[in-house]
């Protein structure tokens, strides 16, 4: 690899991510997190004292006078990572079978579905979340197909229920599972699955001891890129979602916007951020651990 | 012309150890030499060039060329030119453009450039290859693109970092030919780095034999081939017998000698005294099937063509040894006990044990 | 199970999980060629009116009553102008982001220097940082500083994390290219800028176009963090046809949501075409 010292050329190249990322991406995290200790503001904004009930409101940390613990806001968090989860594991489910029949498809029709899965990546995550809108409201083409055909007679709830919102994170998910696990399957030596075959195993064991285990960090890396947009998701819960559906992202967005308690909604975003830097850092071990083995 | 003295430098590895890739070298290079830089992978002589080309920095030492200290000078401004193991042709460009780049970058002037292009393009036998792009080409073509960009700008000295490698073993050969006939007709300096010795042995003027960081020895090929220094040199330069051996007697101008064994060896006298312990060299070329010798039987033979290698365990006991000899009816067959002649004259006696 | 019953069934559940992509898309499509106002799940007849209807050129004046007619109209100017917004934000962060990731990959990949480890990890965490936290993160910092809310603030959002996406596009492009290529050409007589200008960056245009495409694209999707650093004159598309959206769903949106999807397929074919360059 090229050996350059000229650390003017370096300084010049480097500095503009340098200064942006710190000005406007760190200094903000950091905001959001003194911020999450710090008195809300009557009308917005906040008051530089610390202030407990922040995290208290959500962990139950409450002084018992004025401020009495519901436990509702742990109860959205938990949903949100349920949803998240059963998102990565339905998005698994969905793609794993389908990139193994890519991936063994001849030169061409291969490129045209790997088109297809790609598509979606460039239209419009609203217009995709829109469409689920017109098929699962009341007078939607779900309900009004099922009443032709006379599975239902009146018009079932769909919309504004926990499965439309998951339903509705796999849709605009599903890609990103997709493609890590399409790479992975690609990688995966044939020779290795012949090798496996031919020492007598058969197609159950193969899969189970020589596929599965190679496409792990395509399994993970898939899994990340789904898990963290859908925890903090709150475009799908408020689109398809109703109360049942609220998840952590709509408190956020609605501390900031109606409740303009910012100092409650940074708490929230600080937890969101480190359920994400958890699952980042689980990763990373995992992934490690699997390039360790190989 | 070129003055290594000393050179040194140490890679720290990831890891946080210590790699000395060059301990203390010296080289000198003249006018219109061919050099070779030969040894395993590892042994710094491609971190030795990348020292002359600039790419690599000292941590002592210095270069020198015709009496300019070239040590602070960065790549772009030495007067060297190198013609990379890849090739690194620029993909982006047509071939003309490529071979023209020096002085493209130069600021030499279009005209100028264009007929300089044609010539050195001339040079390497690619006169109609101008407009093509580096990917359409074979690859002895691609070499050939390389070298013509290399010498455009007339460097004082050029560095070839282990150019036919990549090619197939007839071109390589019709290729070192071409490039000792090149070399020739330029009147510049090359360095050549190379693992492979009959590779080095062909095209030279001098081989530089490295391992380890270090120079283990300087010579021509012939000093090289038959007077290796000691034996890493030996057995790196092509497939050889060694003998570790007590000196028992001398006898006139010949020194009786046994391996551990009882192998019994006749070696030149002078500079022997007895008990004591040398280690000898016999080339398998050196050896051939007589009526008194080394006594054994030919445990097998390997058939290369027009010639046959066969294995011969010494009665004494002890390692096999490898003698060529040509192949025909008479050759020996495995299990015929034979006799190994030879010429004492030929035995060579390494420095080291 | 026979191999050949797996490898059916194999390829029906996959024609499934494409119906599952592509029929919702295909329902928009369908039905914003659909006549009926009132359910426009309904299908009555095929018109174009909601197209014309997004450009003011709607010819059902009397029948919707002029006040509503006026309504259209107001709607529509808001929509070019959200699209105008969007364009304008792409173009200066697609610049920005591609210029400075560029910069970033080149500095991470050609330059040896102590701290290259920990820059390879930051400039992960702006992608992997959800865009909520990120939103408020912004918010709370434009409004601390007093920055009022407007298209440069959306600019400076979007390229906080779209530097990250163009730096991981153009280092995936840089690690395939032989150093040997840059020290052959510093070796035949160029300086460092020389050799950045005729050599890297040539080799590099596949994946900063590339890198490019990716950070217009999301730009013009971007929905979260648009719609908290946005300010009441500078709405994005995205953010225009959420907030539509979430007022009630009218045939108009159908209309857009489909130009919309035309538009992806022209960028993604732009993007497959310069992929299918860059092979050869």
């Amino acid at each position: 690899m090229a050996l350059r010292r000229d650390s003017v050329v370096l300084g010049v190249l480097l500095a503009p991510v340098t200064i942006f990322l710190g000005v406007f991406f760190l200094v903000p995290l950091l905001i959001i997190a003194v911020f999450s200790f710090l008195t809300p503001g009557l009308y917005g904004g906040v008051e530089w004292s610390f202030y407990h009930w922040n995290y208290g409101r959500i962990f139950g940390w409450a002084d018992g006078i004025e401020e009495i613990y519901e436990p509702v806001y742990l109860q959205i968090l938990f949903r949100s990572l349920a949803f998240g989860v059963l998102t990565v594991a339905l998005c698994l489910v969905l793609c794993y079978p389908v990139a193994f029949w890519v991936a063994r498809l001849p030169e061409r029709a291969r490129l045209f579905f790997l088109f297809l899965v790609a598509l979606p990546f460039f239209s419009s995550l609203i217009v995709r979340l829109y469409a689920w809108l017109l098929i699962l409201k009341p007078s939607g083409v779900l309900n009004e197909t099922l009443i032709a055909l006379h599975i239902i007679r009146e018009p079932i709830e769909l919309l504004y229920t926990p499965a439309a919102v998951v339903l509705g994170m796999v849709y605009v998910m599903v890609p990103f599972m997709f493609l890590p696990l399409y790479a992975a399957i690609d990688n995966l030596d044939r020779s290795l699955v012949e090798a496996s075959m031919d020492l007598g195993a058969n197609r159950r064991q193969t899969f189970l001891k020589v596929i599965l285990p190679q496409t792990i960090p395509g399994i993970i890396g898939g899994s990340v890129i789904v898990f963290i947009p859908s925890v903090g998701n709150f475009v799908v819960p408020d689109v398809l979602g109703g109360a049942k559906g609220l998840m952590v992202g709509n408190l956020v967005e609605q501390q900031f916007l109606s409740a303009r308690n910012w100092p409650f909604g940074s708490a929230l975003s600080m937890l969101i951020m480190s359920v994400v830097l958890a699952v980042l850092l689980l990763a990373t071990a995992r992934a490690r651990k699997a390039g360790g083995q190989a | 012309m070129l003055e290594i003295r000393g050179a040194r430098r140490i890679f720290t590895t990831p890891e946080g150890g210590k790699v000395t890739a060059l301990d203390r070298v010296d080289l000198n290079v003249d006018e219109n030499e061919f050099v070779t830089l030969l040894g395993p992978s590892g042994c710094g002589k491609t971190t030795l060039l990348r020292a002359i080309s600039g790419f690599e920095m000292l941590d002592g030492g210095t270069v020198r060329l015709e009496g300019a200290d070239l040590s602070k000078l960065a790549p772009f401004r030495r007067p060297i030119n190198t013609v990379f193991q890849s090739y690194a042709l620029f993909g982006h460009m047509s071939v003309a453009r490529n071979v023209g780049y020096a002085l493209e970058v130069r600021g030499v002037d279009r005209a100028a450039r264009e007929r300089k292009v044609s010539d050195a393009l001339e040079t390497v036998g690619l006169s109609d290859m101008g407009s093509r792009r580096p990917s359409q080409l074979s690859g002895g073509q691609r070499q050939r693109v390389a070298l013509a960009r290399a010498i455009i700008a007339e460097p004082r000295l050029l560095l070839l970092d282990e150019p036919l490698s990549a090619l197939d073993r007839n071109l390589r050969q019709q290729m070192q030919l071409e490039l000792k006939a090149l070399q020739a007709r330029l009147g510049i300096a090359f360095i050549f780095v190379t693992h492979d010795q009959e590779e080095a042995l062909t095209m030279s003027d001098r081989v530089v034999v490295m391992r380890e960081g270090r120079i283990e020895q300087i010579g021509t090929p012939r000093e090289i081939y038959r007077h290796p220094r000691n034996r890493f040199v030996t057995e790196f330069i092509g497939e050889t017998n060694i003998f570790a051996l007590t000196v028992d007697r001398i006898e006139g101008d010949l020194a009786r000698a046994r391996t551990a064994e009882g192998t019994c060896l006749s070696l030149p006298a002078a500079g022997r005294s007895r008990g004591e312990a040398v280690t000898a060299v016999l080339r398998p070329e050196s050896l051939h099937p007589g009526a008194e010798g080394i006594a054994g039987t030919v445990m097998r033979s390997v058939y290369l063509g027009s010639d046959l290698v066969i294995f011969v365990r010494p009665e004494a006991g002890g390692a096999e040894i490898r003698v060529t000899t040509r192949d025909g009816a008479d050759a020996p067959m495995t299990g015929d006990a034979i006799n190994l002649a030879y010429d004492p004259a030929v035995i060579h006696i390494l420095e080291d044990r | 199970m026979t191999p050949r019953v797996a490898q059916m069934g194999l390829g029906a559940f996959s024609l499934l999980f494409f119906a599952f992509i592509y029929a919702p898309l295909l329902i928009i499509i369908v039905y914003s060629f659909n006549s009926n106002p009132v359910n426009m799940m309904l299908w009555d007849h095929f018109t174009l009116e909601w197209y014309t209807g997004l450009f003011g050129l709607s010819e059902r004046g009397p029948e919707i009553g002029d006040q509503n007619r006026s309504l259209y109209l107001e709607s529509t100017d808001q929509m070019l102008h959200a699209l105008r917004t969007s364009l304008t934000v792409a173009a200066f962060t697609t610049t920005i982001a591609t210029v400075v990731g560029t910069a970033t990959a080149i500095a991470l990949n050609r330059f040896r220097f102590r701290a290259r480890r920990f820059y390879n990890g930051f400039m992960l965490l702006p992608m992997m940082m959800p865009d909520i936290v990120l939103g408020i993160g912004l918010l709370i910092f434009f409004v601390t500083i007093g920055l009022n809310l407007s298209i440069v603030t959306i600019i400076i959002g979007h390229c906080t994390f779209l530097i990250s996406y163009v730096f991981i596009v153009v280092q995936a492009r840089i690690a395939g290219i032989d150093p040997a290529l840059e020290e052959a050409s510093a070796d035949l007589g160029a300086s460092e800028w020389v050799t950045l200008r005729k050599v890297l960056l040539p080799q590099l245009a596949p994946g900063i176009l590339g890198g490019a495409l990716l950070a217009f694209v999301i730009s013009m999707d971007d929905l979260v963090i648009t719609y908290f650093i946005a300010g009441t004159e500078s709405t994005t598309l995205p953010v225009f046809i959420f907030g539509m959206i979430r007022r009630g769903v009218k045939p108009e949106i159908n209309a857009i949501a489909t130009l919309m999807i035309l538009a992806s397929v022209i960028i993604a074919g732009f993007g497959l075409w310069l992929r299918a360059r860059k092979t050869d």
